[in-house]
């Protein structure tokens, strides 16, 4: 209990002193800005964003046909005679002579052809919605839907989509066939409320309505769409969840970032270190107030746009990640600019890591290994189940975990006020959070416990190779899994050769080298048979995952590489790294590659 | 003012950067936004255009066919896209389930010139890349069959849209208004950012290290050094907009007008950078600086895009080569702007001084 009390203290000095600082210096100023936000945000709201502007140039002969085009802001319209426009065709991307449309043969024509085709089915589709007899407009209605396919990972994986061959008898299936009954045909909704619909669909075509209806729940009229309307949903739409769900989270970690860092300058934390608590009561104390403003944030933002409660939870684990990063990169830093830097690069990288499966949302089993797919389900009333939920946020709760307790660890005066270069500070980091009394089963469970981070960095790999051409893709894939899992290997036993007196003898380093290799490969083995057994199934999880087979290859195969690094640094010095790394990542991928030619 | 002395302190910002070796990472996340975009820009050419990449220009897909007759067979195979199979509903459906198929239509016996609506049902694999592809051929054809179905329906109508010849579909252009139109403002704006948010460590950090009464002990004044410090934050910014130009040239989207582009840019960072100099040297302190001027930045993008003609899309019609002479006093107006901000900052440096920062008492 006292414990508790102990961290409470702290949150309460906390929001203490972060409100007396902010409320002298910088409320006047925020009361400004708000206001300033309110009045330019229903300025921004009427006039739309001027971004596109003008960027395609229209020739028309027709003063009807420019009207139809004079509120598209992309276009410039000139409306000149025939011979004019003959003459100078060159200078614009599109003309209309006599209602018949031709384009420039370059890039930006086709382009300019395109926005003016759908801005011309806009023009039809408003015209026909007003149409008294909607059915005889609108005669033709497509009911989508859809069905499961349990070879959902293997058919369609990495940019192959061999599926299906084009036969010349009917296609017959091989399994037993479920009666399907013919569908009904009715639509949903009665013809005024369609008429609505479509006139609302017609109507929403800017850019930003597009993202903001990801944040609405499903159109009524189901998955029953008009041929125009039939197009494959824009995987931006979910960069509208980052923003507006990420966002605030950063913004609010960079506080608790400056908070960790002011304790920092001037030795000004001090006091607090020679108090009796113990630093995780300190660290926890003061992230407190912070995750729970991220928490009533988060819950604001969802109740404001709409959405349940449950928002929350998938985004639990990406506030958790958000602070023990905060908290590491802090403690890191050895000036503000790096403080920048290092903070902007990180969160660059995790929102890309949170973003880009997005895309996937509704493609591709993929996009479950991000926790905003969730939010995305949710906001769209689907709703995901608790093994999605522990496929897509687990990495994160791990790697917190371990993010905060290498943050415990180092939290003390020499850490916290040495002025080290970056590197130097990181492994000083690392060879703290190894036992001294027991270096060998820290160095176990470090390698055990890196995979997650190893998995994290793959997985982004894998994201960025998917759309590359195969063989491309699957190599590249290789390679690169293959030096990070040689880098995270050499982690341990690098931090451990700076501590004087450690692996000096071969058997030490031999013992330090089995161990490494055994706690990586626990950890692979555990981790995979936990959660990833679904990407495992793809080609491209047994490339990641390749070392499942056989337990004693993939052991013999990390031992060697570690041994690899371990040898070069013992004759070659800290300069032998690099080469060394360079050398376990060849046998690594060499083993890889041939391991793979034998599997498909 | 000593401009000695302000390329002085500039080199000085410069070399600190080099040697903390983050500008290594300023550098990487560039690069890892350019992987990032790339990513968006294959993964998405093969998703909606899958033609885009040659192998898939010979295949064609098999639909299941089931229900009254209909002209869309006719449409879908016209094209070659599509291979069309008559077959019944359940065995089509279980054949798709199995991945035989990439479709099935149900086409109801709804007659085609009567008053009730057609309403076709499309089967489809869910959750699937193919899926998705497929959905752009499947449209043609349904707006075809839309197309003769209104003839059919005609009489009913009581307006006639003008009608639009359009030449034939062709490929390309898909992404002309995302690259030109967003990731060049956004890849070029970018460094004007980052500056931005640099210039506030850069001066806090003197304040709050306390360094600046060692700095001060040179015979360099002090508004000669903030001027220093927003020269260091401005050189970095056309130096990284240029290598994301080389970059995209390399990957062959080049632009028009680079060299006015890089100025333009460059000018809308002095303003930028200056702006949030005077920030900095109010508080003189980094949390409340930085929190100002991410809400600031905020408000000036809104504000400045919701203008028309806003140098922002000035930079994209230069880019794209459709800027006219209405350019022109958008860049008198920002070369005046940027040496307005220089003054003020000087001014504002000179009055403000060597005073401890705006907190704690």
């Amino acid at each position: 209990m006292g414990s508790i009390a102990a961290i409470l203290a702290i949150s309460r000095w906390e929001v203490k002193r972060v409100l007396s600082q902010t409320t002298r210096s910088v409320l006047p100023l925020a009361i400004v800005l708000i206001i300033a936000l309110v009045i330019v945000s229903g300025f921004a709201a009427q006039s739309g964003v001027h971004l596109q502007d003008g960027i395609y140039r229209l020739g028309v002969n027709d003063p009807a046909i420019a009207s139809l085009f004079a509120s598209d802001s992309r276009f410039n319209v000139y409306l000149t005679d025939t011979a004019t426009l003959r003459t100078y065709q060159n200078s614009y991307n599109v003309i209309i002579i006599d209602k018949k449309v031709s384009a420039a043969k370059t890039d930006r024509g086709t382009a300019a052809l395109k926005a003016l085709e759908r801005g011309y089915q806009r023009y039809i589709g408003t015209l026909y919605s007003s149409e008294n007899d909607l059915f005889a407009a609108y005669p033709l209605w497509i009911d989508q839907q859809y069905v499961q396919s349990e070879l959902n990972f293997q058919a369609t994986e990495g940019g192959q989509y061999l599926g299906v061959r084009p036969m010349t008898t009917n296609p017959y299936p091989d399994g037993p066939v479920e009666k399907v009954s013919e569908p009904v045909s009715s639509l949903p909704l009665p013809p005024d409320d369609l008429r609505q619909e479509l006139v609302r669909a017609s109507t929403k075509d800017d850019p930003l309505s597009r993202y903001t209806d990801v944040l609405k729940p499903p159109a009524e009229m189901g998955n029953v769409r008009v041929p125009s309307q039939l197009t494959p949903s824009l995987p931006f739409d979910s960069i509208i969840a980052v923003f507006i769900f990420i966002f605030p989270l950063y913004f609010i970690s960079q506080f608790f970032m400056m908070s960790i860092m002011g304790e920092r300058l001037d030795r000004r934390g001090e006091p607090l270190l020679t108090t009796p608590l113990h630093p995780y009561q300190i660290l926890v104390g003061k992230a407190l107030p912070y995750f729970a403003g991220m928490c009533i944030a988060s819950l604001s933002i969802a109740l404001a746009i709409g959405g349940s409660p449950l928002l929350l939870i998938p985004l639990l684990p990406v506030m958790l990640f958000f602070l023990a990063t905060a908290l590491i990169i802090a403690m890191l830093a050895r000036s503000f600019k790096e403080l920048s830097f290092i903070s902007i690069f990180f969160s660059t990288v995790i929102t890309s890591y949170l973003f880009l499966p997005t895309i996937f949302a509704h493609v591709h089993i993929v996009s479950l290994i991000s926790p905003l797919t969730l939010v995305v389900f949710q906001l769209q009333g689907e709703g995901f189940t608790l093994t999605d939920y522990f496929y897509s946020t687990a990495l994160f709760f791990i790697t917190s975990g371990v993010l905060f307790f290498v943050a415990v660890v180092n939290f003390k005066e020499e850490r916290l006020f040495g002025q080290g270069k970056f590197l130097t500070r990181l492994m000083e980091f690392v060879e703290d959070s190894i036992s001294r009394e027991q270096p060998y089963l820290s160095l176990l469970l470090m390698n055990a416990l890196l995979i997650p981070f190893v998995f994290m960095a793959q997985m982004m790999l894998l994201v960025i190779f998917f759309n590359l051409p195969m063989p491309y893709s699957l190599v590249l894939l290789i390679c690169t899994a293959a030096l990070i899992e040689e880098v995270a290997k050499s982690v341990g036993i690098y931090a451990l050769l700076s501590r004087p007196g450690a692996l000096v003898s071969f058997k030490a380093l031999g013992v330090a080298a089995v161990v490494t290799a055994l706690g990586f490969l626990a950890g692979e083995k555990l981790f995979l048979f936990a959660m990833l057994s679904q990407v495992t199934q793809s080609v491209f999880g047994s490339v990641l995952f390749l070392s499942l087979q056989v337990l004693w290859i993939p052991f013999l195969l990390h031992l060697t590489g570690v041994l690899i690094v371990v040898l070069m640094l013992r004759y070659g010095g800290r300069r032998a790294y690099g080469p060394a790394i360079l050398l376990a990542t060849l046998v690594h991928s060499a083993y890889n590659l041939i391991i793979l030619a034998g599997v498909m | 003012m000593n401009t000695r002395h302000i390329w002085l302190i500039a080199k000085k910002e410069l070399s600190g950067l080099y040697n903390e070796k983050t500008i290594i990472l300023a550098i990487a996340l560039q690069l890892f936004i350019a992987m990032f975009s790339s990513f968006l820009i294959v993964g998405l050419t093969t998703m909606y255009d899958p033609s885009a990449l040659s192998r898939f220009s010979g295949i064609s897909y098999g639909i299941g066919y089931a229900g009254a007759d209909s002209p869309l067979p006719g449409y879908l195979e016209k094209e070659g896209n599509f291979r069309v199979y008559r077959m019944d509903l359940s065995d089509a459906v279980a054949a798709l389930r199995e991945r035989k198929l990439a479709g099935v239509l149900y086409v109801p016996h709804t007659p085609p010139a009567g008053e009730d609506p057609v309403v076709v049902t499309l089967y489809l694999v869910q959750n699937d890349l193919q899926s998705s592809m497929i959905g752009s051929r499947l449209k043609d054809a349904f707006s075809a069959y839309e197309g003769d179905l209104r003839d059919l329906r005609n009489t009913c109508l009581t307006v006639t849209p003008i009608d639009l010849l359009f030449p034939a579909e062709r490929s390309g252009g898909d992404f002309f208004e995302f690259i030109y139109g967003l990731l060049i403002p956004l890849l070029l704006f970018l460094p004007v950012v980052i500056s931005a948010a640099l210039i506030i460590d850069f001066i806090t950090e003197e304040y709050q290290l306390a360094t600046l009464e060692t700095l001060l002990s040179s015979p360099v004044s002090f508004p000669d050094v903030i001027l220093g410090k927003v020269g260091a934050a401005v050189i970095l910014v056309p130096l990284q907009a240029g290598a994301w130009l080389l970059l995209l040239a390399a990957n062959g989207v080049t632009i028009a007008g680079p060299i006015e582009v890089l100025f333009l840019v460059s000018l809308i960072a002095v303003v930028l950078i200056c702006l949030s100099a005077l920030i900095a040297l109010h508080y003189r302190e980094r949390t409340n600086a930085q929190t100002v001027f991410s809400v600031g930045l905020v408000i000036v993008l809104l504000a400045v895009l919701a203008i028309p003609q806003n140098p922002v899309n000035m930079v994209v019609r230069i880019a794209t080569a459709t800027a006219g002479p209405e350019q022109w006093p958008v860049l008198g107006l920002l070369i005046l702007g940027s040496i307005a901000m220089l003054a003020l900052v000087r001014t504002y440096a000179a009055y403000v001084g060597i005073k401890a920062p705006l907190k704690e008492g």
